[in-house]
């Protein structure tokens, strides 16, 4: 699922940025929506922006556009400043979650679009038209009018039409939101070997974290207008830098903690260690359902080992979501979540059964409670 | 839903108002063909008499001409005015666009009657009534309300990412608003087209105070026509205007399909 092979880091600056964004601010009379935002994209990456509607990640796409502009920064591509450039003179791919073709003209006509706008031969559009719908696999319906597509016809002839000019960087706004599941999944591979293929710079902004760990180099999570953390899909997930990071990618359980100065956490009556140093203030404790193991002997008193936590708990409800099943417990009045991958002959548990939970001090993630 | 008796109820109410709404118009063609020397229903016989009547009549015949030409000057005009206005008050938002907005379709909710007698005592003072030019203006301040109107909403509706993608396909924005926008706009260009042309073709009281003998518009010379004699001319003239109003509508329903140019 996860493409990138190279150990990046995301957080540093790095060398050679093709696509940068420099202390970028966006107003809308008093309400800032975007502050001081910072980000620099390699050649040839994919990277996603990521969040929750109204966190600015679309405002960010559509400035790199040009499309609305900063009301403070740079943007610069390749080291040349774009801030002040039309949308019409940046050379950037851009694909809309509406699709947005030209009802009025054939797909063909509407992937040559770009072509005639920059003035090339009739015989050199015509070639490339074929070529670029040939790529996404529409060239039977070069004569049709949009309507008569499909919904993921159509954002493929959007992919086709965006990628015919050649651009120096694709810009994707929610371009599988208005697919269906199956459909989604497919779009999801096809785009990234597309990308990959022609080795282009791709701006990918998503509301969906499966969109954005499976198919992005680098994972950009946004709130409220400000960048939380800047990572490869496996950084935001394993090492989230903010509790909400945590909790927006991939599920999280939450309880509550004290940090004690003998650097351990005790939440209720249990007591956890974590990777984090010593301290005395109120903390997040976060774990990830499927890293928690059930030990349903609850007697058992064998004892956790320096890598590991445990607490006992006491099962008050099960939910079946076929791939998995999802026990709920209750720790001294928190409830913990955690997921078995379901089998054929399941194990059959009922309510107010006691077990032990236990799980790796790596995947006890902990946050500051203000945070 | 055959079963269903409120929709058998509806049925008979629908066709009751329909036969209410459309019977003065349906009454006009028999009388048409009426061969009695006054207007009168049924006619006691049948003949053309009035349809070579009217051909014969030479001010009938130049008032029909004239508003011919009125209309379709008018409705140029009123597109080629309100397409850029409509494009500058919701595309651009200029300052005070929602004023001008509001300015050019106030005529529409302003007393015609008051309208006509305003237009009249300007008009006198510039020499401008019972001129081409007079009634091309008079008719512009009835029709520029609706065009603006229907164009603007059919503006309004349009995907801006449409647009958005033409421009950063590298269309320069006259480009854009040539090849993307205006054809997109179709359907309520040719609604417009349709409504001005209807409008300026009928009116009537603005008219009545910018004609005279000199020139006069074909609903009007009907006015006086009927005023002074009553006799089953004006029912062909009537027959006349009803098919060419439905050759109007026939035209737009072809190329485009009524619901989409006026509902939407």
């Amino acid at each position: 699922m996860m493409h990138q092979t190279i150990k990046r880091d995301g957080v540093e600056t790095i060398g050679d940025p093709y696509l940068s964004l420099e202390g970028i601010n966006k107003k809308y009379g008093l309400v800032e929506v975007i502050s001081n935002l910072n980000l620099e994209v390699r050649k040839g990456e994919l990277i996603a922006l990521l969040g929750p509607s109204g966190c600015g990640k679309t405002t960010t796409l559509r400035m790199i556009a040009g499309l609305i502009s900063p009301s403070a920064g740079k943007i610069t591509v390749e080291g040349r400043d774009v801030t002040q450039i039309a949308p019409h003179g940046r050379d950037m791919g851009l694909v809309f979650q509406s699709y947005a073709l030209f009802p009025h003209m054939t797909v063909a006509k509407n992937v040559a679009f770009g072509l005639e706008m920059r003035g090339l031969s009739r015989a050199d559009i015509a070639s490339k038209v074929a070529k670029a719908l040939a790529m996404v696999q529409l060239g039977h319906l070069a004569e049709r009018k949009p309507r008569e597509l499909s919904g993921g016809q159509q954002q493929r002839v959007a992919l086709a039409r965006a990628l015919v000019i050649e651009p120096s960087i694709l810009l994707l706004d929610e371009p599988l939101s208005n697919l269906d599941a199956k459909l989604r999944d497919e779009m999801r591979t096809q785009i990234r070997d597309i990308q990959q293929q022609l080795g282009i710079t791709t701006v990918f902004v998503t509301h969906d974290q499966v969109e954005a760990l499976s198919m992005c180099d680098r994972i950009v999570v946004m709130k409220g207008g400000l960048i939380e953390q800047v990572g490869t899909p496996h950084e935001i997930y394993e090492r989230p830098a903010t509790p909400f990071v945590a909790s927006f990618v991939g599920r999280t359980n939450r309880v509550k903690g004290r940090r004690m100065a003998d650097g351990f956490i005790r939440i209720g009556s249990s007591t956890i260690r974590s990777t984090k140093p010593a301290g005395q203030d109120d903390v997040v404790v976060m774990v990830r359902p499927h890293r928690i193991h059930i030990d349903w002997n609850a007697a058992s008193t064998e004892q956790p080992g320096e890598t590991a936590n445990q607490t006992a708990a006491v099962l008050s409800r099960i939910t079946f979501v076929g791939d998995v099943i999802q026990y709920h417990f209750d720790v001294d009045g928190s409830e913990f979540i955690v997921e078995e991958s379901t089998k054929k002959s399941q194990a059959s548990h009922r309510q107010r059964d006691k077990a032990v939970l236990s799980w790796s001090v790596e995947d006890t993630l902990v946050f500051g409670a203000d945070q | 839903m055959e079963d269903n008796p409120t929709s058998w109820f509806m049925r008979i109410a629908v066709t009751i108002l329909f036969l209410f709404l459309l019977a003065p118009v349906l009454l006009v063609f028999p009388i048409s063909f009426s061969g009695d020397q006054i207007l009168a229903f049924p006619p006691s016989s049948w003949s053309f008499r009035w349809y070579e009547a009217l051909l014969g009549n030479n001010v009938m015949m130049s008032a029909f001409l004239t508003s011919l030409g009125l209309a379709s000057v008018v409705t140029v005009l009123s597109l080629i005015i309100a397409i850029p206005a409509s494009y500058a008050i919701v595309r651009l938002k200029v300052t005070g666009s929602e004023f001008l907005f509001n300015l050019f379709t106030a005529p529409l909710l302003l007393p015609t009657i008051v309208l006509g007698l305003a237009i009249l005592i300007i008009f006198a003072s510039m020499g401008l009534l019972a001129t081409f030019t007079g009634l091309v203006i008079g008719h512009l301040v009835i029709t520029l309300p609706y065009a603006l109107r229907v164009l603007s909403v059919s503006l309004g509706n349009l995907n801006l990412a449409c647009e958005e993608a033409a421009s950063s396909l590298g269309a320069k924005p006259l480009a854009v608003f040539g090849k993307v926008t205006l054809p997109m706009m179709a359907p309520g260009i040719v609604a417009t087209t349709a409504l001005c042309f209807l409008v300026s073709f009928d009116e009537v009281v603005i008219t009545l105070f910018l004609t005279g003998p000199r020139m006069t518009t074909l609903p009007v010379e009907l006015f006086h026509h009927v005023e002074s004699q009553a006799d089953p001319l004006v029912a062909s003239v009537s027959v006349l205007l009803i098919l060419m109003t439905l050759a109007v509508v026939m035209i737009v329903d072809r190329t485009m399909g009524l619901t989409k140019a006026f509902v939407k």
